[in-house]
């Protein structure tokens, strides 16, 4: 499982809470919180990731990434794995 | 004291959407009774049943046939009036739309009818106010979120955590429409939704606001309200309230919006006032359980009239609670004899949209008013022998009536009774 599965995981769920993102290309230096997720949506993408990806970790463990590829890095350290 | 008028109507309801729907599906006595189908509506077991939980295998509604209204085996189904397509206004922006319940969906649809037809883009958000008529009204989308975490909780979506109170509805409607005045939820049982009007009258009589929306919110039942509501007695497998028949009530899904203002601070070109609020009361009978109290009807229909300073003979029509419930429909008829009120008609709004439960008071005021505005009165379904024939009941096809001034009743579980009286304009 690559780095890039886990990101792409991560932006169909950022597209999922934020309905206009859709169609909108996302690469992994991009913020949620500057794409405009608040709070509560970015703490639902990560929660809709972590069930994705079968993984029970405390979200307070996932708020240093500053952007979603450095989350993707996070999430495959924490020992994501996606067939 | 300042005039309290209404200046702006929604709806939505499973007998139409939108104040034109729901009034001409009101005058030709069209209902959309049927089995509840909405998941998380049927018991588990009864997913694939036949027989019917409030009511055995007959079609509600058009029957002619009681049924007997008391719990059943756990193949049983549960009947009642579902919104068939609950269109929101594309305006709407869809981010919060995700996660909206549909107690919030069908509230934004019916406060974004409410609000452009009074014009509300131009008065100063900090003079609307906004008060929802409900209590725990999420029921069933907090059970299908609890259900599909069942056996992994830790992945509940973060957003619950707000959502799960009914005030959520609330921070929605004040975002999606910039309310910044107040804005809260009140809960009187079924009579929610007209209390929910009663305090915002107050609210502009008292200068708290310029504008007081009162929402009456969708009740969205689960299977457990509705098995327990069966158990206890009170639901029936068709809504025939004051038939010699009846046998309690049906569910249905509904949502009114009612916009109040001063009447002396509307300056907004094309604003037209429905009717004038003259007075209202609430009252309690000091009574946790659901039975009716003759005496607390008495209070408020009699406390509503004299704030209103009418006399009895002055009402022309009364929207009753009329639930169809064997004590209720019996005490309120005795409550509006003893009030003097036999001369006025009466039709029965419940018997055809089902009721709304926290909605009801707020529909029925909706029911109302445009009944007042078109002239005519809407006929009642299912009444086929009035429990008493002498009353001025609207049978079976709608008619003309003049309206000058109406009273609306309402009264919920817990002792809550309520009356409003209107005038027309």
């Amino acid at each position: 499982m690559t780095t890039q599965a886990i990101f792409d995981i991560i932006a169909g769920h950022a597209r999922d809470v934020l309905p206009e993102l859709v169609g909108q290309p996302l690469c992994g230096q991009d913020s949620l919180r500057e794409l405009g997720a608040n709070s509560i949506d970015r703490a639902e993408i990560l929660m809709l990731t972590t069930a994705s990806l079968g993984l029970r970790i405390p979200l307070v463990e996932l708020s240093q990434p500053r952007n979603m590829g450095e989350l993707a890095d996070l999430l495959a350290a924490k020992g994501a794995r996606v067939a | 004291m300042p005039d309290a008028v209404v200046t702006g109507l929604g709806v939505v309801s499973a007998i139409g959407q939108g104040k034109q729907e729901f009034a001409r599906s009101l005058f030709d006595g069209r209902s959309a009774f049927g089995t509840l189908r909405r998941p998380g509506r049927q018991l588990p077991a009864a997913q694939h049943g036949n027989g019917h939980a409030n009511g055995h295998g007959h079609e509600p509604g058009n029957d002619h046939e009681p049924g007997n209204g008391a719990p059943h085996d756990n193949t049983a189904v549960f009947l009642g009036a579902e919104i068939a397509d609950l269109r929101l206004p594309v305006s709407l922006p869809r981010k919060g739309l995700r996660t909206a319940s549909l107690s919030s969906r069908a509230a934004l649809a019916a406060l974004h009818e409410a609000w452009h037809e009074a014009r509300l883009d131009d008065v100063r958000p900090e003079r609307i106010g906004l008060i929802v008529g409900g209590s725990n009204f999420q029921q069933r989308e907090l059970l299908r979120a609890q259900e599909e975490q069942t056996q992994q909780p830790w992945y509940i979506r973060p957003g619950y955590g707000h959502a799960f109170m009914d005030t959520d509805l609330c921070g929605l409607c004040t975002e999606m429409f910039n309310i910044r005045g107040f804005a809260y939820t009140l809960g009187a049982a079924s009579a929610s939704g007209q209390v929910a009007i009663l305090q915002a009258v107050e609210a502009v009589r008292s200068e708290q606001a310029d504008v007081c929306i009162a929402i009456g919110a969708l009740t969205d039942l689960s299977y457990w309200e509705l098995q327990a509501l069966t158990s206890m007695g009170a639901m029936g497998s068709a809504c025939r309230p004051f038939d010699a028949e009846r046998e309690g009530f049906v569910y249905g899904e509904a949502c009114g919006a009612v916009v109040i203002e001063r009447a002396d601070r509307i300056q907004r070109p094309g604003v037209e006032r429905y009717a004038r609020c003259l007075g209202g009361a609430m009252i309690m009978d000091g009574n946790r359980h659901p039975n009716p109290s003759l005496i607390g009807e008495c209070s408020a229909i009699s406390h509503a009239l004299r704030r209103a300073g009418l006399l009895p003979q002055q009402i022309d029509y009364v929207n009753p609670h009329g639930s169809g419930s064997r004590i209720g429909d019996e005490t309120e008829l005795q409550a509006l004899r003893t009030c003097d009120l036999q001369h006025a008609w009466i039709n029965t709004t419940k018997s055809i949209t089902g009721h709304g439960l926290a909605a009801a008071g707020a529909v029925e005021v909706v029911a109302t008013l445009l009944q007042m505005r078109a002239g005519r009165l809407h006929p009642s379904r299912n009444l086929d022998r009035p429990m008493e024939p002498c009353w001025c009941f609207v049978r079976d096809t709608a008619q003309s009536c003049d309206v000058q001034h109406a009273l609306t009743i309402s009264i919920g579980f817990g002792g809550v009774n309520s009356a409003l009286c209107w005038q027309r304009l």
